[in-house]
Order: structure tokens, then sequence, then C-alpha cells
């Protein structure tokens, strides 16, 4: 922002008044309201809980432990989906997000499928062994929910990873071969250094959905294990405010070392961006035999682990087990209005103009980011991960006390509906966004001055395209964000505000279960076609940028 | 330059943007915020509310809309009544609902939802029997919609009384053994009506009729038993995994089956027995006048209308609970749940008073027992 003009400096500015506004205020006001006039227990009888500490401390560690299952689980897969060149590579990575977006009890069921006793692991297990009982039951205790965590987390780490990977200069890697170095020095000095801001984005990222993590941790772990978000809700289904103020406000002090820890460990990273280009792709038909052996081992095991519970959510769209019977009422319910047109119509809507929002204040917040004033790189990266780090049950209850009740958007809640998943969506979009902008060259845009264009026009035919990876990556996880939202939608809404993943729940309450089966099918489906649609119109805008 | 690509001005690009995405807006406010709407009576209830069967909202309260000239809005707000609640406590300041449907005889006890409610009696109140509408509320902040028992219920695939003949006369003893309560699936009491339901069973029957400290038999399960969240993840739980045979559900699962098996039901009931008598808890559902509502008078004419068999009819089959106007005939279906003059009711050993002075307490030493 060299040449910053006023309009920059509004530009800029808007969209962190904006989360000033509809994020910090409501949060911010319903702690202090829960501390201050309560009712319920006091910050320092919280805090030196018993419970608190333990809970504390397994929160943190299951969360630790998921993040590592899913950066290594997910690693190989941001490598082969960058580097490799292949028929149908915009599907895979279109369905590669797919287990981002479905609600928590719809998982549980397709890993008790897979994992869970006599499920389809196990049935295998017993076949090798010839055992007529259970062996392995990975769908409970720790394993279960770390597994779980790992199945929704992975998507996150290919795509950032692979996002950032698709800007790894070849030139360098060909001097390194040159010059004699190994893979795995290149892979340690060249390829890591290069990919770690995003892999940190990613880890960050799915270390702080771990740790919020509640329907998961509760009905794999079968009670036995809690986080501090189930202490919240605890606390609030029992109206103790003063308990859920104080929980949020550890988990806000958390967050706001993660950031600032984050943001320092990329400051620290002082490589100018390279000469900005494309990383060099292999076909697949050109892959060594041991290659392509360890390829197929990878996409086996992600299959399993990624793939299978999403076949059990085809099978209970299909088989009613009331009844026993395959049926296809579950699909003739979508036809109806109020069973899935509206619910879509409602859904579309929402999360297109979310999406639309996460992104364009992404890119300014992006800026922020990077901007040399640590104090505002900080309190941006502490503002944007805010959606995901404190509790989805305080935001949505600061956003109704606080802005809705009092501007009457209570009685038609949908705008807010649209500004909450937008939220949730904007750590996607400006995290991804930001990553792309560390790998601009500097001197592109010195060019582009020089060349006479002005600031719009350099944003427009320069950065843009340059960013369009991210731009593409942050779209899409915020668009599966917004669609699959589920706390702030669920405590909003009123009955003209039906969503998909809502419907879902509220069919799965009343055993409609095929009801929810067809409309986890759709949502899935719905998503897919999005998530084609995003990439598609990401191409066609910034082709031939450079 | 020939093959430099032609290039939108970016402005423009912005602008045609911005004013797609104003129309969209602006579209979608002008159908939402519709100004010639009918009056409007708004109802809030938790999301499963009449909604398991095969009749809807225009069938239950199409008859009162015509009659009033209103428009009866049945807003399914929140996913459990206490998040109903929490929600009316912070619409208080500008209430939306005139009426709360689904505040049970245990939620009622707590401070913040006599809070957002106003004491009403109807008149009809004469219909339903005076010891439900007592075990609810005396107060009246909140009267009957229904009620329902809470118990264990089996897998008729899996066991039945000749292969677990304790089933018949099924103590917490049998179910402390570890094979049972490997096989058992309840709910989270703080996040569960039922679940706190068995919470509440649990300790009546040990502080009450056996004597022994209730905290005994949590502590002999803990590793076992599975706790689920809610119900449908319990029922998911229940139904998916095949090592697990029995679940804290309600009496008329029995009633639920065999009406949508159209055959003898796939699910059995196992009430808890002491002493040649089996014993459940009553769970009653209430409804009631949300405090400074905008329409207080229709509001009050909705509850009355609730109470008549025109509404009752149809609370057996869409609810799956007993109606609490006992005059409505009840399908043949139910001739399979588990009724309340078959069981003592627990409720009549643990009174609310008693319950409202240590709910919290126990909530969080099961907390202790379970995660210590």
């Amino acid at each position: 922002m060299r040449n910053g003009s006023t309009a920059t400096y509004v530009i800029m500015a808007l969209p962190l008044l904006l989360l000033m506004g509809f994020l910090v205020y409501p949060v911010l006001g319903v702690l202090i309201l829960g501390l201050v006039v309560g009712p319920g227990s006091s910050f320092q009888e919280v805090m030196s809980s018993q419970v608190t500490h333990a809970t504390l401390w397994f929160t943190f560690l299951q969360a630790a432990a998921s993040t590592i299952l899913a950066v290594v689980l997910g690693l190989p897969g941001a490598f082969l989906l960058a580097r490799l060149e292949f028929k149908g590579k915009q599907a895979v990575r279109a369905a590669v997000i797919l287990p981002f977006i479905l609600p928590p009890i719809v998982v549980v069921v397709g890993f008790l499928r897979m994992f869970g006793s006599y499920g389809f692991v196990d049935s295998v297990a017993m076949a090798l062994t010839g055992s007529t009982e259970s062996v392995v039951n990975f769908a409970a205790g720790v394993p279960g929910i770390v597994l779980a965590h790992a199945f929704y987390n992975i998507p996150l780490v290919i795509l950032l990873v692979s996002a950032a990977l698709e800007r790894l200069d070849p030139d360098i890697e060909d001097t390194a071969e040159l010059l004699g170095a190994s893979s795995i020095q290149s892979l340690r000095r060249i390829v890591l250094p290069h990919i770690m801001p995003s892999l940190l984005s990613a880890a960050i990222l799915t270390f702080l959905f771990c740790f919020m993590s509640f329907p998961i941790v509760l009905a794999l772990g079968q009670g036995r294990y809690m986080t501090l978000e189930v202490l919240i809700y605890y606390a609030f289904s029992s109206f103790d405010f003063g308990m859920t103020s104080s929980i949020a406000v550890i988990q806000i002090l958390i967050l706001m070392a993660l950031a600032i820890a984050y943001t320092a460990a990329i400051r620290s990273d002082k490589r100018d961006a390279g000469q900005t280009s494309f990383i060099k792709t292999i076909p697949i038909t050109e892959l060594s035999a041991p290659g392509l052996l360890t390829g197929i081992l990878y996409a086996l095991l992600i299959g399993v682990i990624v793939v299978g519970p999403m076949i059990a959510v085809i099978d209970s769209a299909v088989f009613d087990p009331v009844t026993g019977q395959y049926t296809l009422k579950g699909f003739l319910h979508l036809l109806e209005v109020e069973g899935g047109l509206l619910p879509l119509t409602n859904s579309l809507f929402y999360a297109t103009l979310a999406t639309l929002f996460s992104v364009v204040m992404g890119i300014p917040l992006a800026y922020s980011l990077r901007s040399r004033s640590g104090l505002l790189s900080n309190s941006t990266s502490v503002m944007i991960l805010l959606p995901l780090g404190v509790s989805s049950i305080t935001i949505a209850y600061g956003l109704l006390r606080l802005i809705a009740v009092p501007t009457g958007w209570a009685a038609n809640p949908w705008p807010l509906i649209i500004i909450a998943q937008t939220l949730i969506g904007v750590p996607f979009t400006a995290r991804a966004i930001e990553n792309s902008l560390r790998g601009i060259d500097p001197s592109l845009l010195e060019q582009a001055d020089s060349l006479g264009a002005n600031r719009l026009q350099k944003l427009f035919f320069v950065e843009l395209p340059l960013l369009a990876p991210g731009i593409l990556v942050g779209a899409a996880f915020a668009f599966a964000m917004a669609i699959g939202e589920m706390s702030a939608t669920l405590f909003l809404k009123r009955e003209q505000n039906v969503t998909l993943a809502v419907a879902i729940y509220e069919n799965l309450g009343v055993r409609k279960f095929v009801e929810a089966g067809a409309a986890s099918l759709l949502l899935l489906v719905v998503c897919f076609i999005a998530f084609l649609v995003i990439q598609r119109a990401s191409e066609s805008a910034f082709k031939g940028a450079i | 330059m020939t093959e430099y690509p032609s290039r939108r001005d970016p402005k423009k690009v912005i602008t045609a943007a911005a004013v797609v995405v104003v129309i969209i807006i602006a579209a979608a406010a002008a159908i939402m915020f519709n100004p010639f709407q009918q009056r409007t009576l708004t109802v809030y209830t938790y999301g499963s509310f009449m909604d398991w069967g095969d009749n809807n909202d225009t069938d239950f309260f199409g008859p009162f809309e015509e009659k009033y000239g209103v428009d009866v809005v049945i807003d399914r707000r929140a996913d459990d009544a206490n998040t109903l609640v929490a929600i009316l406590e912070a619409e208080s300041a500008n209430p939306i609902a005139d009426v709360v449907i689904g505040i049970d005889n245990i939620l009622i006890l707590e401070e913040a939802a006599k809070s957002v409610l106003a004491p009403y009696t109807p008149i009809n109140l004469s219909l339903i029997d005076d010891s439900i509408v007592s075990a609810l509320d005396p107060e009246h902040y909140v009267v009957p919609f229904d009620f329902g028992l809470v118990t264990i219920i089996y897998s008729m695939a899996d066991m039945n009384t000749t292969t677990h003949p304790e089933l018949a006369n099924l103590t917490f003893a049998d179910l402390a053994r570890p094979a049972m309560a490997r096989a058992l699936v309840t709910e989270d009491p703080y996040l569960s009506s039922p679940g706190l339901a068995f919470l509440l069973t649990e300790i009546a029957v040990h502080e009450k009729l056996l004597g022994t400290d209730w905290t005994d038999w949590w502590s002999d399960v803990k590793n076992d038993i599975d706790i689920q969240p809610g119900w449908s993840e319990a029922w998911a739980r229940w139904y998916t995994d095949p090592t697990k045979h029995m679940m804290v559900s309600y009496g008329t699962d029995p009633a639920y089956s065999a009406y949508y098996t159209q055959t003898e039901p796939d699910v059995g009931t196992a009430p808890i027995y002491y002493n040649g008598e089996h014993y459940a808890w009553m769970q009653v559902e209430g409804m009631g006048l949300v405090k400074n509502g905008p329409n207080p008078e229709l509001a009050k004419l909705f509850i009355e209308y609730c109470l008549s068999p025109a509404v009752q009819m149809y609370v057996a089959l869409n609810q799956w609970m007993f109606p609490a106007n006992m005059n409505v005939e009840l399908d043949s279906a139910f001739d399979y749940a588990l009724k309340p003059d078959e069981v003592i009711l627990l409720n009549e050993l643990l009174n609310q008073t008693e319950i409202a002075e240590n709910l919290a307490s126990w909530k969080s030493e099961w907390n202790d027992i379970i995660r210590g």
C-alpha cells in the first residue's frame, strides 16, 4: 500500500468496521453482560474449578492430536493434487471438500457403519482373524474422536496447501536438481519453506475446529469426554450465563495467543517472494511404478476414511430403518415446498451471498494481515479467527440479543443469518487470499506502476488474477461453511428461514430418517455442483492474466 | 500487444456486480417484509413439535385461524426447550412470540423460565386431570399440552424376556452388570429432557426406594454406559450400533413401531421394578403465555383451543405422547404403549421443591462422576 489514497484506506477499514459491529460488539457485549449481570457462577469460580482445568487439558490434547493426524493424512493429498495432471482433476478437487459440509450427526452415523463394532472395517478384520466377535472399534473413545476430526479437516489441509504448491517456482526446483540436491533435500529446503505459511494456516484452522468441537466429542466419546464448548452448552442450557461467559473468555485468550503466534511465525519468515509462476505438473501416465503404487495406496486410505462414511449417506437416503424397507419417500418429501424447496432456496440464497461477501471482505482483510503495523495485523488476525475460536452459541446469542432484538430484525432475521454465515467464511477467504498474496512478485506490481496502471487496474489485472487460487479455495470453504452452518442459523432462524442443514437435523429429531438422508444427499450434490461452478468461475474470470 | 486479451473496465464490472447483489437483496426484502400480512399469532416451540405423523399444522390449527381470522405461525424456533427459554429471555425487551409450547415439569422449575411467562388459568383446564396439572405447575405459568413416560426400551430383535428374564422386572442392579450396561444408550441430562428424566429416575429409585446413595450406580456403569448428547443421537447409535440393545426413550415407542410396521411391535419397554411394582418418570410438556407478548387475548384463546379435543385428538399420532385431555380416544396402536396406570409415577416420590433445590448440584455431581 505504498501509494495509499483515501479510497484505499476506506476500503481497508470497511471490513474491519463491519467485524467490529457484527462480531466484536455482540461477543464482547454478551460476555460483559454474563460476567457482570449473570446469573450464575463467577469468573473466579470457573477458573479455579477442577472440571475446567481437566476439560481445558483434554480439549487441547485432542485438538493437537487431531491436527497432527489431519496434516499427516492431508499433506500427501496436497502434493498429488498440485503435482499430478489427470482427467477429472476439477471433479476430484470439488469432491475433496464435501466432508466439510456434513452435519455432525450424519458423520457419526457414517462412522459407526464404517469403523464401529461390526462395521465395514471390523468385518474385514473379523474375516482376516477368523473371529466371530468384534475385533476393532475405531468409532469410539479418543480414537473415534480424533479420526472424525481428521475426516472433517483433511480437506482443509489438502486444498490450502495444494493452492500454495501451485505457485511453486519450477526453476528453483530445477536449479536444485542441477546442483545435485536429493529430492529429500529439495523437499526440506525448497518445498517445505514454500508451503509453510499455508500449512500453518491449515493447521491453525484445523486446531480451532477441533478445539471448538462439541457434538462429535459427545457422540463418539459416548459421553465420557468433554471439551470447553460442551461446558459452555451445559452452562447455557442451565442458564448459568456467568459460566458461559467465563469459558468464552478462556477461549478468546487461547485464540489470541494462537493468532499472535501465527503472525509472528509468518513474520520471522523473511524470504522474498520469488518470481511468480506455476508448479511443474506431471501427467499421471508418466508416473513411475512405485510412485503410482504409493498414490493408489494413499487414495485407498483416504477412500476408506473420507468416502466410506459418505456412502452411508447415500444408503440412508433410501433405506428406512423404522419399516426396514427401501423407499423413495425421502426424495418425494424433498419435492414439497416445506420439505425441500424452501430449505434449498434458503440455503443457496444465504450461502451464495455469504460467500460473495466473505470474498469481498477477505481481500482487504488479507492486505491488513500483511500490513507492516503489528497492531493492525495482529488485531485483524484475532478478529478473523474469532468466529471459529469463540463459542458459536456466544456469537449467536450476542447477535440475537444485542443486534436482532434492538433493531427489530428478530422478527425476520434473514439478513442476520447471512451476516453470521459471512463471519464464519471470512477466516477462510482472508487466510487463503493472504497466502496467495505472499506469493506475488513485487516486481510485477512495479512494472504495472511504470506502465501507468492505476490502483484499480493493478488490482483487477495483476493482483486478483494472481490471487485466484487463494480466492478459489477461500470461496469454496466459505460456501461450505455457510451452507453447513448450524449453530447460529438454528438460533436465529424463524419458521421461514429453515436451511437444508437445519432440515436434516429436524427430520432426524422426528425419526424421519429417509427424509434426513435424502436432504443430506441433496446437500452433498448441491455443494459438489457449487464447488465446480466456483472453480470454473474463478478460472474463466482470471484466465490469461499473466 | 495484439495478443493482449481485451479488458473490461473494472469500474463497470464492480458496478454491475453491486447492482445485481442489491437487486437480489431488495427483492428478498420485499418478499419477506410483506406489509399486507394478516394479523399473526406466533407460537414458539421446539423442533420436533407435532411433526412425527401424517398430519400438519393446518389440520391442527386451521380451524382456529378461520374462526378468529388470524394467521397462526408455529415457529419451531429451537432444537430444545431450554434454548427456547434463552431465546425468549433475549427477546424479552421486545417479545415476538405470544405463546410458547414445550416447557416441561423440570424446566419450569428454573427461574429463567418463569421470568418469561405470565401465569394464566384457562377455562378448559377443567378437561385435564388435576394430577397432571399440578405435576407440571400448580401456579399455572404453564398448563399441560401432553405427557409421556420415560423408560428403558429394548430391541426385540436382540433381546426379549426369554433370553433376558430380568427385562420383565428390571432393576438398576441388573443394569449395572457390565454386559447390560454396555448394551444401554442414554442421553446427557444437561442437554436432553429424557436424559434428565433418567437421571431423576435413578436418583428417586436409589434415594427414595432403596435408601442408598445414588452416585454409586453411575460410578459402577460409567465405563460401560453409552451417553449421547440428545435423543436423536441416542436413537441413531441404538439403531446403527449392533452392540446396543437398550435405550432410554419413551413408553410410547412400541405403539410407534406397531403403527408404522402394521405388525406386532419390535420394541419392548422395561420400566424399573421394585418390590412388586413398576416405576417410571412422567414428563409433562406445558404451554404458556409469553410475558408482554403482542396479542395476549388471542394467545389465551389459543391456549383454550389447544386444550380442546380439536387439537388434542391429533396429539397421540403426531407427537407420540399422551394427550393432556384424557377424554380423547387413542389409536389402537397405543394398546402397546406403557400406560400411566401400569406404573407408579416417580414424580410422586421426588417432589418439585426437592428437585428445584438440588437439580444443579445433582447434575454437577453426575458430571464429576462421569468425567472424573
